[in-house]
């Protein structure tokens, strides 16, 4: 396994400026990148020649004259105003013509719906499956739609060399087609580091491999949105076939069966973002700790109380501005239609895990 | 200008006595603080504005050493003990950062530091148009920087300087009080720029026409044209925000049925052209000293003034590059787009412009031609980069990465610092009447130059790799690249430290400065240095800025002198006995 914090320069043999080119953008952003880098050396190396040459040729003692006093010459000056402009266009028209294809969806792409809250995202992959991680398909053009239940945020994909902000109030689009498979890492590593860690809190930087074995792409929000910004990524994966990708999202569907509901509650803690503005050690966040929590009585910010049974932490995932914890802001996002009932019980038996 | 023997008309106001100049001719607290003069308000907001810089520059560094490890190496969860997590702190330190740096040191520096003492003294006349008015603009600036420190240290603002919404109507942080700030400030600058553009419309002795005037002047004129005309948006848009905070009257907010996009075009709006109040003075100052230093007259003098009146106009064009990928149309983009690329004609006219003055010339390696040479070379890479982001397809990958924090650091710290340093070294000896040490002035420059390059050439990469910019943490691949970055703003801490000794220094044991210490053409070299109380003892005879075939270098005396031309002086033109109206033409 190739391990980042002892091989730094790993990647740079690959190239020196950019990620690895994993969409069918990255090649053309990489080529418009490029040529205007090459011909901003050709100016910079001229200037720059130019200015160390003058500066010892023409150094001279003090009081000595200037061979010249040119003050102007109107058709030299007139050729580097006008002459450079030529370039100028020509980057605006390559820049504009790969941007055009960038906005532009093909029709009938593989749609995903995104959401993106402070601080994490959720990828919806229709018929009530939700997870934080974005799995894509091989070569298969991809449209996300995406909102914000929040602030501004912005999904940045450094890989597929695509970007966009995610503005609240609005839906924006953004599309790309993967042209690189994630590979699976082998049964024996992948089951190690389970062992190592367990599933729950996941160290992707750690591994460099999600919780089901992939190599990955990093997904940024690049758009500053709050305390924890730099910690709002998630991971891209590309499956090569659609059978793998579908088995993927069936397996993330709902609770597997072999598994306890207060476990997939910690499950969703850890994946859903709850864990951003909820600690389960007593300290405070964004959001009132978890721990001890079910079963005490909470104050409001208007001045009742509650009492937390299973109605009101149900209430509060999916109308969280309903009754507001005295001290604390409504600003939680809420997951009406994201969260099924079994991940609702199971969240409740989570709770109450803690609360023993 | 010849090594030769001297003409016999030559001109030497050689020192003035003790007690005849600015700094001089009243004494104690309140003949500063209650001072019309413009000298003492440039010196004062050069004190204020450097303050400002170091403030921010410590900050900076703050910020650089926590990157130093990708987990935060320096702020952490009990940080003074204080019990705000890591991240929050590192939030608040970088918007400090940005906002002071902004607000209060890259804006004002030229214009209000070096703008004031030196506009009046280059056109020639005794002093800008409304005193009472330029020490008011400095009082509110005064004002408004503490307030806005204030404020924004009391509620630990976390925005970003670009207050950027609807965060910024939705955060605990008091954005209110930082805003107002702001807004404050804001006055400062109009009531700066309205002065300078009455100055240099109304005050230019006879014989100063539009033409002979220093490009300092023009690049002056532009800058207060964008200030004028500029900042009043940025305070209606400040006003709005606060209304939006308070009333919710739905604007911004999207939950109240506003466009959070619709701030960011009223604030670019403004902040856009606030760029080129930034850079467009730092060009005035390069041209003077590249044209000073080489003794060669300026080339293509109309071009380069042309150029800066371009640049304030396009610049406020092109705003909506900001916000190529925060959802505008496809042919909104495509304009900015286009628009963008059309202010970089005139800033490369510069470069070249500067570098045909050079070709030729006779060339002096003194501390400001080191910091103007410097300039020239940070400049550049910061205006080529500028070339990818205004470059639609690579722009999507580069926005909101360290590519653009790179970018903008070349900019405005490679461009507008390297060139007030420039200016600060340029000027000193005419402000204070010290010379500095050369030596201890070039090596500041140098070890400016390599600290700010190591610092800032790595973001580029890191930023074109995909590392996003405003993270309080970042993954291990990008480590080495950040450790590169902090070592370099070390480095130019030093440098900036270097530069602070040694002019601090020439105030205690420096040379006494002739008037003309580099054999410079433009009038404020034929005033003493310091200057008199009304700059100039008879009205100065107006020539071209940029002719040096008077000057003459006095070996025997070690000073440049200028022979007298052959002008009939204009009588009327001899000041009064303190007027109150100290114009030039009265």
């Amino acid at each position: 396994m190739l391990d980042h914090n002892q091989l730094p320069l790993a990647d740079v043999n690959k190239s020196l400026w950019f990620p690895e080119q994993a969409s069918s953008f990255a090649e053309g952003v990489d080529w418009v990148y490029d040529t205007i880098l090459y011909i901003s050396l050709v100016f910079f190396v001229g200037i720059v020649i130019a200015l160390v040459w003058f500066a010892i040729k023409y150094h001279k003692k003090k009081g000595e004259p200037a061979e010249s006093q040119t003050s102007h010459h109107t058709p030299l000056e007139l050729l580097w105003s006008i002459g450079p402009s030529f370039l100028l266009v020509y980057m605006f028209v390559v820049g504009a013509i790969s941007y055009l294809d960038m906005r532009t969806p093909p029709e009938g792409s593989y749609e995903i719906g995104v959401e993106a809250y402070k601080w994490g995202w959720t990828m919806d992959y229709g018929g009530g499956t939700y997870h934080p991680e974005l799995h894509l398909l091989l070569d298969e053009p991809t449209k996300l739609s995406m909102r914000s239940s929040d602030v501004i945020h912005s999904l940045f994909i450094p890989a597929f060399r695509a970007k966009k902000d995610i503005v609240p109030g609005r839906y924006n689009y953004m599309w790309f087609k993967p042209t690189v498979a994630s590979e699976k890492v082998s049964v024996d590593e992948l089951a190690s580091a389970k062992k190592e860690t367990g599933t729950d809190a996941w160290d992707y930087d750690k591994y460099q491999f999600t919780p089901d074995g992939y190599r990955f792409f990093d997904l940024y929000c690049a758009e500053y949105c709050g305390k924890s910004h730099s910690e709002m990524q998630t991971v891209v994966v590309v499956h090569e076939t659609q059978e793998e990708l579908d088995a993927w999202i069936k397996e993330k569907a709902s609770r597997p069966d072999d598994v306890a509901p207060d476990a997939w509650g910690k499950t969703l803690y850890n994946q859903r973002g709850c864990a951003s503005c909820h600690s389960i050690d007593g300290s405070k966040r964004v959001g009132p700790s978890f721990k001890d929590l079910a079963g005490s009585t909470h104050a409001l910010a208007d001045g009742s109380s509650v009492t937390v049974d299973p109605n009101y932490i149900r209430e509060s995932i999916l109308e969280p501005k309903a009754k507001v914890v005295a001290g604390y802001n409504p600003v939680m996002p809420s997951y009406k239609g994201q969260l099924s009932d079994d991940d609702i019980d199971s969240i409740i038996a989570y709770l109450k895990t803690l609360a023993e | 200008m010849s090594a030769g023997t001297l003409p016999s008309n030559v001109r030497d106001p050689g020192f003035p006595t003790e007690r005849e100049n600015y700094l001089t001719n009243s004494k104690g607290f309140l003949s500063w603080f209650c001072t019309l003069d413009h000298k003492r308000i440039g010196v004062m907001y050069l004190i204020g504005t450097v303050t400002a810089f170091l403030i921010g520059g410590l900050l900076a560094l703050g910020i650089r050493l926590h990157l130093f490890s990708p987990e935060g190496w320096l702020f952490t969860d009990n940080w003074l003990g204080s019990s705000v997590d890591k991240n929050t702190i590192y939030n608040q330190v970088f918007t400090l950062h940005g906002a002071i740096m902004v607000f209060l040191f890259i804006i004002p520096s030229i214009p209000a530091a070096l703008g004031n003492f030196l506009v009046p003294v280059m056109l020639g006349a005794k002093d800008v148009a409304f005193p009472r008015l330029n020490l008011s603009s400095f009082y509110l600036w005064m004002f408004g920087a503490l307030f806005f420190i204030g404020a924004l240290l009391s509620s630990g603002l976390d925005t970003g300087w670009t207050f950027y919404t609807p965060y910024s109507t939705t955060t605990d942080s008091s954005v209110i009080l930082a805003t107002l700030g702001a807004f404050i400030l804001g006055f400062s600058s109009i009531f700066t720029g309205l002065n300078f553009i009455v100055t240099i419309n109304t005050m230019r002795p006879p014989g100063m026409t539009w033409f002979k005037m220093p490009l300092f002047l023009w690049a002056t004129y532009a800058t207060s044209i964008i200030q004028v005309l500029a900042t009043p948006v940025l305070g209606i848009t400040l006003l709005l925000l606060i209304a939006e905070r308070v009333m919710q009257i739905g604007i911004f907010d999207p939950e109240f049925n506003g466009d959070p996009v619709t701030y960011q075009h009223f604030f670019w709006f403004y902040s856009h052209p606030a760029v080129y109040i930034m850079i467009l003075p730092a060009f005035g100052v390069i041209s003077e000293l590249i044209s000073v230093h080489s003794h060669k007259h300026i080339f293509g003098y109309r071009f380069i003034a042309y150029s800066s009146i371009a640049i304030a106009l396009l610049g406020f064009l092109v705003w909506g590059h900001h916000m190529f990928t925060a959802g505008m149309s496809s042919l909104t983009t495509i304009i900015f787009s286009a628009l963008t690329f059309t202010v970089s004609v005139p800033s490369a006219i510069k470069v070249f412009n500067w570098l045909a003055t050079m070709y030729k010339g006779s060339i002096s390696l003194t501390t400001p031609m080191c910091y103007a040479l410097s300039f020239i070379f940070l400049f550049t890479i910061g205006g080529l980069t500028g070339l990818f982001l205004g470059t639609l397809a690579t722009d999507l990958h580069l926005h909101d990465t360290y590519f653009v924090v790179a970018h903008f650091h070349y900019v405005m710290v490679g461009g507008t610092l390297i060139a007030f340093l420039g200016g600060v070294f340029h000027w000193w000896p005419k402000m204070f009447g010290r010379l500095y040490n050369e030596w201890g002035g070039r090596l500041s420059a140098a070890i400016v130059f390599i600290g700010f390059n190591l610092t800032f050439l790595p973001q580029f990469v890191l930023g074109s790799r995909g590392m996003p910019r405003r993270y309080a943490t970042y993954d291990p691949e990008f480590a080495y690249l950040h450790q590169m970055s902090t070592i370099g703003a070390l480095i130019l801490g030093i440098g900036l430290l270097i530069a602070l000794v040694v002019l601090i220094a020439s105030l205690v044991n420096g040379k006494r400065s002739p008037a003309n210490p580099w054999g410079a053409a433009t009038l404020e070299f034929a005033c003493t240095s310091p200057p008199p109380y009304y700059n100039f003892e008879r009205a100065p005879v107006v020539g071209d800025p940029y002719d040096f075939h008077d000057i003459f270098w006095d070996a025997e005396n070690e000073r440049y002198v200028t022979a007298e031309p052959e002008r009939e002086i204009v009588p009327q033109t001899v000041p009064e006995e303190s007027p109150a109206h100290a114009g030039g033409q009265n």
